[in-house]
């Protein structure tokens, strides 16, 4: 067999670095055996690089691969899909570290180390992961330098200076590709995301679902206001209706007579006739904003009272909420203008009637059945009813809770008679069903309420624990009309938020480090601050979608057209491509000078801008000769400086280096303080001249 | 479609010929550089690629920000590989030479522009390629080895210099002509009668000369002498490099002549002259050469040998 090739000595480091800071977020996520092979994989490695071991031979190296095929297939049951993949991916790539016995194994290696450390961003996207992967990929390309400089004896340093100055350089070109290069829809549907749970709302809510959600205190999205941010009360963000109960959930549904069509309205779609009267009824909008929003992995999207969106896959459906086209896999961002408008006009007919006052057959929940016909027997109108109601809620002694009791067969009556402990969705659940026992139609909507404003980017952040679900209600003459039960019992939840509601309880949605951090003012600041800088990342870099590059391009194109892209790209990138060549060629690096070499430029420059003529290279005495005759004040400094300036430079051994440093410094800037009264230089010639 | 080759290769030779016309001294510009990826370049692209289709088909922008990334250092490393090479001056060097059908060597200078120049690969055309790295300003001697086939001077062709510092994902390269020639000695061939001359004796007598010469006395050593006959007792002690002298008896003075090898072919007269030319010289004879076409005076030592072998490389060429 031929020679075993050998890393370079120099270059062996930032190999070993780069495998490990590639694989480092994988060991981390991955499954333990992952975090055990790897760095013994790579320690092994260590020691073929030092002598101790040899490179082991195929029978050593298959069967590990088979193990690690293996092992894969224990901890996610496939090879496939990203979980799975990047797990053996990483496995296989340390193993790679094992086989290298050519030069052509180490290019591979680096090559698929650059691979290993990408798919880092299937997993995590936020800034500081992006910046560690930067970092990453310069260890990674210095091993690349390392490979290709077989000389020996080199520094490694020089290798991640390389490296670096070459990342450096690239940043701007890969700004223009990113901003330029135009964005496709996906090309086949990769289904990566399965595994990947949904988050935030789901299409239904039964008792306990909602206060699970107000544990977590993950993003939802974030909004930026263009003009006033509403308060706190009208924050009630919609995002989907449920109108369908079966006596403990409550879910999405239409009822079978209506077509998606005529429920579901898209831009270049068929346009619904409460769509046109609806935008016929119209005035100037309330709010515009602008909302981010993280990955959910569903349609919903969020927005306040009736929304309309610019957004070409953004549709709006008849119970006014705003729903995208295809599940958010990433972060995504649309301009929405919402109006307060009474929807009256929107009418209900039969079938919505109906549908909206549905309850289940089975005689379930007798008693609140009864109180609510009763109490709207007795009330002169559905909103003296709806009123008696709130009042009920709000003075009876109802609790509002993160850990209500488990509820039985009949949960109406059991939490309004019995527990009356309860969350937003137990509220919520029984008043829905009050106002259609009494046969006011009326719906569940959830969403969040509230959000926090970051007075930094003066926007809104919107966490899952501002979760919430509230009722509508079709009253006559006013179409739906919000009403808030929870409000009712707990006012402060709607003021103030969620965790100043629980506080007056003696409870806390939070708990652990970052309950306790919360209280914390500087982690508070801090916070903020990194709320600021995520809602950027999220706004320019994550959510830079098709629809923004276009808005953002036909400012500077005009009309945006596949050839005017790609001329721009090829223009803006070739001007930076032309621009770094020739600073490549042309720059001379000025020799490094000593601390007073430094000094005796210094003082030049000083003398030269105060307009003495000092041609190049000249020794310091004749620099004092010149100087002193332009100023004659600066004559005694100025020799001075001279004593002290060939003494260090001419002296074999200077014994005090930084007090001659500090004098030499001294008796210039004495010079520069006499340089202010120069005299003409031969007033003789000049008198001549006159004459 | 063999001819079609070598015409093709005929034209590529020309167009180089008019670009890159032979000089002694060769600075390495735009006009002389190609670049062109390795396969190593060509992977790294691939997986560019493959982040790309995976981050439009993820929505992922961070992948597609990482694909481009690659790509734009791709692009910043050719501007860095071209720089590598652009400012290397080539000089046209020394030459050592060496037996036909066994290998020379020719220097070749290497001196750096306003930067550095690292892993340069340099190489003649079918031998082995030698890295050098020049730091900026510095100068780098580098012999490199040539294949010789025949005897007599023999071209170089081009010199090709390669570098793929920094990153290996792309070559450049160039092929520079140094008009650079290196000489040829005729292949010793062993054997046969030596076809020489002494004197008025004939070729045979030589043999018979062992210790036949008076030692005459010691002069001091100059460069040249045959390091067997310099006096080492007396170096030892002290006094300095002194060359013993022989009285030259008319019988020592051996002339090897190209006539005296009759029925031989011209190029094996060469050798078989060669031959006797590296006998002689290490038994420490004086000979002289006789050829057609010149002759060289009888003497001893590395220096008429190199003059020896020399005339036997040139001889024939005509004017050489």
């Amino acid at each position: 067999m031929a020679r075993v090739y050998q890393v370079p000595r120099h270059a062996f480091p930032w190999l070993l670095a780069g495998a490990l800071l590639a694989s480092l977020p994988h060991l981390w996520r991955g499954p333990l055996w992952l975090a055990v092979v790897v760095p013994v994989l790579l320690g092994w490695r260590t020691l073929i690089q030092r002598g101790v071991l040899a490179m082991p031979g195929k029978l050593i190296r298959f069967p590990l691969l088979l193990a690690v095929i293996g092992a894969t297939l224990y901890s996610h049951g496939t090879v496939l899909g990203p979980e799975a993949g990047v797990t053996l991916l990483v496995a296989a790539f340390a193993l790679k570290m094992l086989e290298m016995f050519r030069l052509r194994d180490a290019y591979v290696a680096i090559i698929l180390a650059s691979f290993v450390l990408a798919t880092t961003f299937l997993f995590s996207r936020d800034p500081l992961t992006t910046l560690y992967i930067g970092v990453a990929l310069v260890v990674v390309m210095a091993a690349l330098v390392g490979i290709n400089d077989p000389e020996s004896g080199v520094s490694p340093w020089r290798h991640l200076r390389q490296s670096g100055l070459m990342i450096l350089q690239a940043l701007p070109l890969m700004l223009v590709f990113f901003v330029l290069v135009p964005r496709m829809p996906p090309l086949w549907n990769l289904q990566v995301n399965q595994q990947q749970a949904k988050t935030g709302m789901s299409d239904s809510m039964s008792p306990g679902e909602i206060s699970r959600l107000s544990r977590q205190s993950g993003i939802a999205f974030r909004v930026e206001f263009d003009g006033e941010v509403p308060p706190p009360a009208q924050r009630y963000w919609r995002g989907l209706t449920y109108g369908w109960f079966d006596g403990r959930r409550w879910s999405q549904a239409l009822p079978p007579e209506v077509r998606q069509q005529e429920y579901l309205r898209f831009p270049n779609g068929p346009s619904p006739e409460w769509y046109e009267r609806l935008l016929a009824e119209r005035g100037e909008p309330d709010w515009r904003y602008r909302v981010v929003m993280e990955r959910t992995g569903q349609q919903w999207l969020y927005a306040l009272s009736v929304p309309f969106s610019n957004r070409q896959e953004v549709g709006l459906a008849r119970d006014l909420r705003l729903v995208r086209r295809t599940d958010i896999e990433s972060t995504f961002d649309y301009q929405v203008d919402s109006y307060q408008m009474p929807v009256a006009h929107q009418g209900l007919p039969e079938w919505e009637r109906r549908f909206y006052t549905s309850l289940p057959q089975e005689g379930g929940n007798p008693r609140a059945t009864q109180m609510a016909k009763d109490w709207r027997a007795s009330a002169t109108g559905d909103g003296a009813y709806i009123t008696r109601l709130l009042l009920w809620f709000n003075q009876e002694e109802f609790y509002y809770t993160l850990e209500p009791p488990l509820l039985g067969e009949n949960t109406v009556d059991e939490f309004l008679f019995r527990t009356r402990r309860g969350f937003c969705e137990h509220y919520a659940s029984s008043f829905a069903f009050m106002l259609r026992a009494a046969g006011i139609p009326a719906r569940i909507v959830a969403g969040y309420q509230g959000g926090e404003l970051n007075p930094l980017g003066n926007h809104l952040l919107v966490r899952q624990y501002d979760a919430h679900v509230w009722v509508e209600a079709w009253l006559p003459g006013q179409g739906w009309v919000e009403f808030d039960p929870t409000g009712a019992v707990a006012p402060t939840r709607i003021e103030q938020g969620l965790d100043a509601a629980l506080a007056e309880y003696g409870e806390s949605a939070l708990t652990g480090l970052a309950g306790a951090l919360r209280g914390v003012p500087l982690f508070a600041r801090l916070s903020l601050l990194a709320d600021y800088i995520e809602f950027g990342w999220a706004k320019w870099v994550l959510g830079y979608s098709q629809q923004n590059q276009l808005e953002f391009l036909s400012r500077w194109l005009g009309k945006v057209t596949p050839q005017r892209m790609v001329m721009a790209l090829a223009a803006v990138g070739g001007v930076i491509m032309l621009a770094m060549l020739l600073w490549m060629l042309w720059r001379v690096r000025r020799p490094r000078l000593v601390w007073w070499q430094r000094e005796h430029r210094r003082m030049t420059q000083m003398l030269s801008r105060r307009g003495v003529p000092l041609a190049p290279h000249l020794t310091s005495a004749q620099i004092v000769q010149i100087a002193s005759e332009y100023f004659p004040a600066a004559g005694q400094p100025l020799q001075d400086w001279q004593r002290c300036y060939d003494t260090i430079a001419y002296r074999k051994e200077i014994t005090e280096p930084m007090v001659l440093r500090r004098q030499l410094r001294r008796l210039r800037r004495l010079v520069g303080r006499r340089l202010i009264r120069p005299i003409r230089l031969n007033p003789k010639t000049d008198l001549q001249r006159e004459a | 479609m063999k001819r079609f080759g070598r015409t093709a290769r005929q034209l590529w030779q020309r167009w180089l010929q008019r670009r890159i016309p032979p000089s002694r001294k060769v600075t390495l510009d735009q006009r002389r550089i190609f670049i062109f990826p390795t396969g190593y370049g060509f992977l790294f692209l691939l997986i560019a690629a493959l982040l790309f289709i995976g981050g439009i088909n993820y929505e992922n922008n961070l992948l597609l920000g990482f694909s481009f990334l690659l790509v734009s250092l791709f692009l910043i490393a050719i501007l860095h590989t071209f720089r590598n090479l652009a400012g290397v001056t080539l000089v046209a060097g020394g030459m050592r030479p060496g037996f036909a059908g066994a290998r020379g060597a020719l220097e070749v200078r290497v001196q750096g522009g306003a930067h550095a120049h690292r892993s340069l690969w340099l190489r003649w055309p079918g031998a082995v390629a030698e890295e050098v790295s020049v730091e900026p300003g510095q100068q780098q001697s580098l012999w490199l080895t040539v294949q010789l086939s025949r005897r007599g001077r023999q071209d170089s062709g081009r010199l090709r210099v390669e570098t793929r510092y920094p990153l290996g994902l792309l070559r450049s390269w160039s092929l520079v002509d140094l008009d650079h020639q290196c000489l040829a000695w005729p292949k010793p061939l062993p054997g046969g009668e030596c076809p020489a001359s002494g004197g008025e004796d004939d070729a045979g007598q030589q043999h018979q000369r062992g210790g036949n010469e008076e030692f005459e006395g010691l002069r001091s050593y100059v460069a040249g002498d045959s390091l067997r006959l310099v006096d080492w007792k007396s170096y030892a002690r002290g006094r300095g490099l002194n060359t013993k002298q022989f009285s030259d008896p008319a019988e020592g003075r051996l002339w090897l002549e190209w006539q005296r090898l009759p029925g031989v072919d011209p190029e094996s007269r060469y050798s078989r002259l060669c031959y006797w030319v590296l006998e002689l010289d290490r038994a420490g004879e004086r000979y002289g050469l006789i050829l057609p076409d010149g002759s060289l005076e009888p003497d001893l030592g590395p220096l008429q040998r190199e003059r020896a072998l020399e005339i036997l490389a040139l001889s024939g060429e005509g004017g050489g």
